[in-house]
């Protein structure tokens, strides 16, 4: 067996860097992955070191830690809780930690920056920042032994066999991490890869090809049943745990929707915020640097292979003890004996009622809207320029995140991001690949599967019926080519083992968090650019003025008041599918008058779905009855674009 | 000493006291109430009741507090209250446990769990449950099935989901009181429910308002029952407006009565299909988002021996089933084989009610109580919709009469016909004539909240004892484990053959096949505990042929995982090849049916 001390520097990866070091971008940023008391240190340190910013805790994880939140606003302006608010998260899945770096140094960049415009978009409007949706399961990348731990601190019988967590991952090798075993066997289902002999891959048989290896993460079948690593520690996946395109009965993704103290506490947070007008997410699915195309579809998901077929070795799982056996039927007990004595009931089933139309109700959408598309091609666009994050590694089917949430059931933009980029390797590239690269998005938005808009609606899936995620694409070697073009050491080499109970076998695999992690060092000047894209965000939220009032004296205590109202933000003050999703309120406007004070035109209380943005208007007027010379007050209320006021006299 | 595991000699081991599960056994331990039972046999039929209680008033929550706790004085040995959490109004969420600890503890016995009034309006339900609580306490020990069934089995008792909602319907204007009471801002002006009916006259019921308006109107009054309002047909004028519930321009906003008390269905915020507002609405923002439906699904959670569930609703005459929506597909054929046989058997119960699937015949549903039953806790759900206006006129030869136009009993003429000579007009208000501040010289009137949807309260014996009826036999049909004696057969050396039958009595499979796809139940555990090495296990296909057995490719055959669970009104053979002597137990544990062992001497 190799020794610990050999294997340390491989261990880390690049990935955790033990100290805090100052960067020129901003005031005391951090390199560094911080635990949770490292996290919530800093939390405190800026929340109580500025008073632009707020810090509470929403409420605490299975394992009693905090989810903080940062409420960042100048309190001086209009209440907090009516302005045009935009919500940061991060770290919902649990190995994500430059989510949660990210989160914080967007924090430090809005409170510390003495950029004008911020100063005016904190003044206006309000961003609140859960750096970390899941304290649990990021601590774990502090543990003795690593692996990407995407679960929260729920304690959960995996496997469903009466046992819970009684089969983690072993370090068998003593390396501080956990990656493949591949065990040679001639009826296993994979082969070493022809292109890179690093990787694995299915055999194919039509191609003459023959499976010699089976794949399980490394470790032991600890409780005997089987199977190995089949129920470690951890529970759901908090970014699978909500309510869009939610993946019943998986694993991983909870008991039900909004099953976990973590995501209810957000999902709380969020619905009593409703002037929350967009939603930013770090996490393993990408909207941001892709767009959705022109049918308003995410891009495909990729995986890495390897770890997929790691996943997959312990498969066959449930179908372990389905038994089907022939059975004796008999005369037994009860109230009714009519089903019993060896014959079946002649059943006639449930009555047809009405005999409803199957077909009949409405289907939640699954794309986004066409009228709502340019939004977030323009959000993409932004993100690109400020960032400069052209290419991402992985990118997950997004069932069950909080991102399609926000925008399919909450009806605001909403995007994830992994944060960082897939290191760029321009001396391996082609010239046809450089080429589409530096198209221009809309060009290379049109590069895109082209086709006529689907009905982007229809059933959730339920039930047994596989993912797409099942069906995405392996990215392993183009990850690991561009991770050796950047210089970073993500693959642990293959290297023999005496397994005590598989025999000869080899360890390796990718390392843990290096693929979703970027290196420590990067992370304050990714942080400083998030924060400027946070900050570009907020100012497209929709904003409400009251631009132009009129008001006609008719004679005899008659006037007519005539208001304009623009939205001066980027964003209409509801996308359209906030519209068909009725979840954004229309924008009100309301004269305050005895309703009996009204004599014609526009009602006391009137609505518009929604105003677009960019300057755009829309008018009101009224013909009231009031005493001359008396004023009367006009109430804008936005949900999403702010509240105005104004107070006109009548002469 | 081979033979086969009959009823009655069964033996289960069950926390290493041994005792048996047959009814027989179970009267012995209620043997004081024997006593009483022959004195009442002298007296007739007619029982002496522990309690005497009335059922002919609608309760509120106080009251229904009030009931629970004196029956649970009555009966301390059997009754447990609790509460399960508070409503968003503060009333506690009740829930009376009825366990015989003699028998057994709870966790170890199959339970039924059965609640009512998740809509606030649909009250009689509570009633059904309390009746049901009284009812199987009555007779415990004097009627031979209740006792056994009482002692076999856990009831969990909930009689009101929604108490802000009851005690709104029935304590206050009660209008509009299927919603529970978390505020939602259902006008969007940031403000939630400031503007809901308002009783203006002061007679405790909110009314319908309509304006007489000559020739300009879309209703005209009936020329069979000047009660009956008529809508009029398309290019006809009516003499008549209907402006809706009595109310006012509570926030004078210009609008009338457009944000009440909360505003959506608290059974549309379970687990199961659940779908957003505009798919289905009034669904909320999340499942178990209201305080009620969590408290109570976190009970479920905590107690997987919940085997059987019924939700008392109503109306229409139903005993429904899932799926609620037709996207859902249906449920497999196993289930569906259960769920037929006790529906059907629930319609010879219940006459006027049908059993129906809730998306074909009554509407679809996302997001029900009964859909996450079945589908998130695999659990064998009924929602029964009680009443069915069917029953005011219940011979053939009435239902007849109202089919005939000019009968007095035809269309809307009936309701008024059964209220003038039933309820000696009881349930509607006549129209007055009142001066409202917006709508000016207007009438109100119509029908009082509990007509409709509520049984007339003289019914209401029939209705509670039968729906409790159908809701026993649901629950006498979750699974029941029995085990037989082992038989053993020396093959040679140390080397025995062991053979132990193990059976469900009743209909109910330990685990639903949707349970069992969607893993939401624990699997059965089949254990051997004993010096014994087992070479090898499986399933004999016909113990009284020679022939095949199906072995079980499990690597701990000291503990097979029984995924599947073990089918109704099924005994199935387990086969061991054993290597070992002294004595070896056998165990089968079922979370939703029990644990039984035997234990047999290896020689």
């Amino acid at each position: 067996m190799r020794s610990a001390g050999t294997c340390g520097p491989r261990a880390a990866v690049g990935v955790i860097a033990l100290t805090l070091t100052s960067v020129a971008v901003l005031p005391a940023q951090t390199a560094a992955y911080l635990d949770f008391n490292g996290l919530t240190r800093e939390l405190r340190s800026l929340a109580g070191g500025s008073n632009l910013a707020r810090l509470r805790s929403l409420g605490t994880s299975h394992e009693g830690r905090d989810v903080w939140l940062v409420e960042i606003g100048n309190t001086a302006g209009a209440p907090i809780e009516t302005r045009p608010g935009l919500l940061v998260v991060g770290n919902l899945e649990g190995d994500h930690l430059v989510g949660s770096a990210l989160a914080l140094e967007t924090i430090r960049y809005l409170v510390t920056t003495d950029d004008e415009g911020v100063q005016q978009v904190l003044a206006e409007q309000v961003v609140y920042v859960v750096p970390r949706l899941n304290p649990d399961g990021a601590e774990a990348m502090f543990n003795a032994v690593r692996y990407d731990r995407t679960r929260n601190g729920r304690a959960f019988d995996d496997d469903n066999d009466g046992r819970v967590d009684e089969d983690p991952p072993e370090d068998l090798n003593g390396d501080g991490i956990i990656t493949v075993m591949r065990v040679p066997d001639p009826s296993g289902s994979y082969m070493v890869h022809p292109d890179d002999a690093r990787l694995m891959k299915k055999a194919d048989p039509a191609e003459r090809e023959s499976g010699a290896y089976t794949l399980h993460w490394e470790g032991r079948d600890s409780d005997g049943d089987g199977y190995i690593n089949e129920d470690g520690a951890g529970g759901v996946d908090l970014n699978r745990n909500f309510q869009h395109a939610y993946p019943y009965w998986k694993r991983d993704a909870g008991p039900h929707m909004v099953s976990e103290p973590e995501s209810r506490a957000l999902m709380d947070f969020v619905i009593g915020h409703r002037n929350i007008g967009a939603i930013l997410t770090f996490g393993h699915s990408d909207n941001l640097v892709t767009a959705p195309d022109s049918r308003g579809e995410l891009a495909d998901a990729s995986v890495l292979d390897l770890s997929a077929f790691a996943d997959a070795s312990n498969a066959d799982i449930f179908d372990q003890g389905v038994f089907r056996t022939a059975q004796q039927g008999g005369g037994f007990g009860g109230f009714f004996f009519g089903g019993g004595g060896g014959g079946l009931p002649r059943l006639r089933g449930a009555q047809p009622g009405r005999d409803n139309d199957p077909d009949s109700g409405r289907r939640p959408a699954t794309t986004v809207n066409r009228a709502d598309l340019k939004y977030f091609e323009a959000v993409s666009e932004a993100y690109r320029e400020i960032t400069g994050i052209e290419k991402v590694g992985i990118n997950r089917e997004p069932e069950g995140a909080f991102f399609q949430y926000g925008y399919y059931q909450f009806g605001v933009p909403s995007f994830s991001t992994q944060g960082w980029g897939l290191p760029q390797a321009p001396a391996e590239e082609t010239e046809e690949e450089a080429e589409q690269e530096e198209q221009p998005p809309a060009q290379a938005q049109a590069e895109r599967p082209q086709g006529p808009p689907r009905s982007g609606q229809g059933p959730p899936r339920g039930g047994q019926q596989p993912g797409r995620g099942e069906d995405a694409q392996g990215v392993d070697a183009a990850i690991l080519e561009a991770m050796d073009a950047a210089g970073i050491d993500a693959f642990v080499e293959w290297n023999p083992y005496a397994h005590p109970d598989l025999g000869d076998v080899e360890i390796g695999g990718f390392g843990p968090y290096v693929v979703t992690n970027p290196p420590a060092q990067q992370l304050p000047e990714l942080g400083r650019k998030h924060g400027e894209f946070v900050a570009r965000l907020a100012t497209m939220l929709p904003r409400v003025t009251i631009a132009d009032t009129e008001v006609t004296n008719h004679g005899g205590g008659v006037f007519t008041v005539r208001v304009e109202i623009e939205n001066t933000g980027f964003f209409p003050t509801s996308l359209q599918h906030g519209v068909v999703s009725q979840s954004v309120q229309p924008t009100m406007v309301q004269i305050q008058v005895s309703p009996d004070a009204v004599l014609t035109g526009d009602a006391k209380t009137s609505m518009v779905q929604k105003l677009d943005g960019s300057g755009s208007r829309h008018e009101f007027s009224w013909v009231i009855q009031a005493r001359q010379g008396s004023s009367v007050e006009i109430r804008v209320r936005s949900q999403k674009g702010g509240t105005a006021t104004t107070t006109l006299t009548l002469r | 000493m081979t033979h086969n595991g009959r009823i009655g000699m069964a033996i289960a081991m069950r926390c290493g006291v041994l005792r048996t599960l047959m009814a027989f056994a179970l009267v012995a331990v209620a043997s004081a109430a024997m006593q009483g039972l022959r004195a009442q046999e002298k007296r007739g039929s007619d029982p002496q009741h522990q309690l005497p209680l009335t059922w002919d008033r609608w309760l509120d929550h106080d009251e229904i507090s009030e009931r629970l706790r004196l029956m649970e004085r009555t009966w301390p040995d059997l009754l447990t209250l609790q509460s399960a959490g508070k409503s968003y109004g503060g009333r506690d969420m009740w829930v009376m446990t009825i366990n015989n600890p003699r028998t057994g503890d709870e966790a170890d016995k199959a339970a039924m769990y059965i609640e009512a009034n998740v809509h606030g309006n649909e009250i009689q339900g509570a009633e059904v449950v309390l009746y049901s609580i009284w009812y199987l306490m009555e007779n415990y020990g004097r009627i031979d099935e209740i006792t056994r069934l009482v002692d076999q089995r856990v009831f969990y008792l909930v009689p009101n989901v929604n108490p802000d909602g009851r005690d709104y319907f029935l304590d206050e204007a009660g209008s509009g009181a299927r919603t529970g009471h978390v505020p939602v801002d259902s006008d969007g002006d940031g403000v939630a429910d400031e503007d809901g009916p308002d009783d203006l006259n002061g007679n405790g019921i909110i009314e319908q308002i309509r304006k007489y308006v000559p020739g300009e109107g879309t209703h005209r009054i009936s020329h069979d029952d000047p009660r009956i309002m008529e809508r009029v047909f398309p290019g006809e004028k009516g003499d008549w407006v209907l402006l809706g519930s009595e109310g006012l321009d509570n926030d004078g906003d210009g609008r009338v009565n457009e944000d009440p008390i909360g505003g959506y269905d608290p059974n549309r915020n379970y687990a199961s299909d659940w779908q957003p507002d505009y798919i289905q609405g009034g669904s909320m923002d999340y499942p178990f988002q209201l305080p009620e439906a969590r408290a109570l699904n976190d009970f479920m959670m905590a107690r997987p021996n919940i085997a059987g569930m019924q939700s008392y609703h109503n109306s229409g005459g139903m005993i429904l089933r899932g799926p609620g929506a037709a996207w859902q597909g249906t449920y497999p054929a196993a289930d569906i084989r259960v769920y037929d046989e006790l529906g059907e058997n629930g319609e010879r119960i219940l006459p006027y009610y049908n059993y129906l699937i809730i998306w074909r015949g009554l509407y679809t549903v996302h997001g029900g109580s009964i859909d996450w039953t079945n589908d998130g806790l695999g659990i064998v759900s009924f929602s029964n919709e009680l009443w069915n206006g069917g029953q005011y006129f219940n011979s053939p030869l009435l239902q007849e009469q109202q089919r005939d136009p000019d009968s007095p009993i035809s269309g809307q003429r009936s309701r008024f016909f059964f209220d003038d000579f039933l309820e000696f007009g009881d349930q509607y208000l006549e129209w007055a004539p009142f001066d409202h501040p917006i709508y000016g010289a207007v009438e109100m009137g119509g029908w009082k909240k509990l007509s409709g949807r509520v049984n007339p309260r003289f019914m209401s014996m029939e209705l509670f004892h039968r729906n409790m009826a159908f809701t026993l036999y649901h629950a006498d049909q979750m699974p029941l484990m029995t085990i037989g004696d082992a038989t053993v057969e020396r093959v040679g050396g140390n080397l025995f053959r062991v053979r132990v039958d193990i059976t469900n009595e009743r209909l109910i499979p330990t685990i639903t096949e949707r349970g069992r796809q969607n893993t939401v139940v624990r699997p059965d555990l089949l254990t051997v505990d004993g010096n014994v090495e087992i070479v090898a296990a499986g399933w004999v296909r016909d113990k009284f042929r020679p022939g095949p057995t199906d072995m079980i490719d499990q690597e701990e055959l000291d503990r097979i995982l029984v995924r599947s669970g073990h089918p109704g009104r099924t005994t199935r053979t387990i086969e061991y090849l054993v290597r070992g002597s002294g004595s070896m137990t056998v165990r089968y544990s079922a979370v939703k049916g029990g644990t039984v062992s035997t234990t047999v001497a290896l020689r």
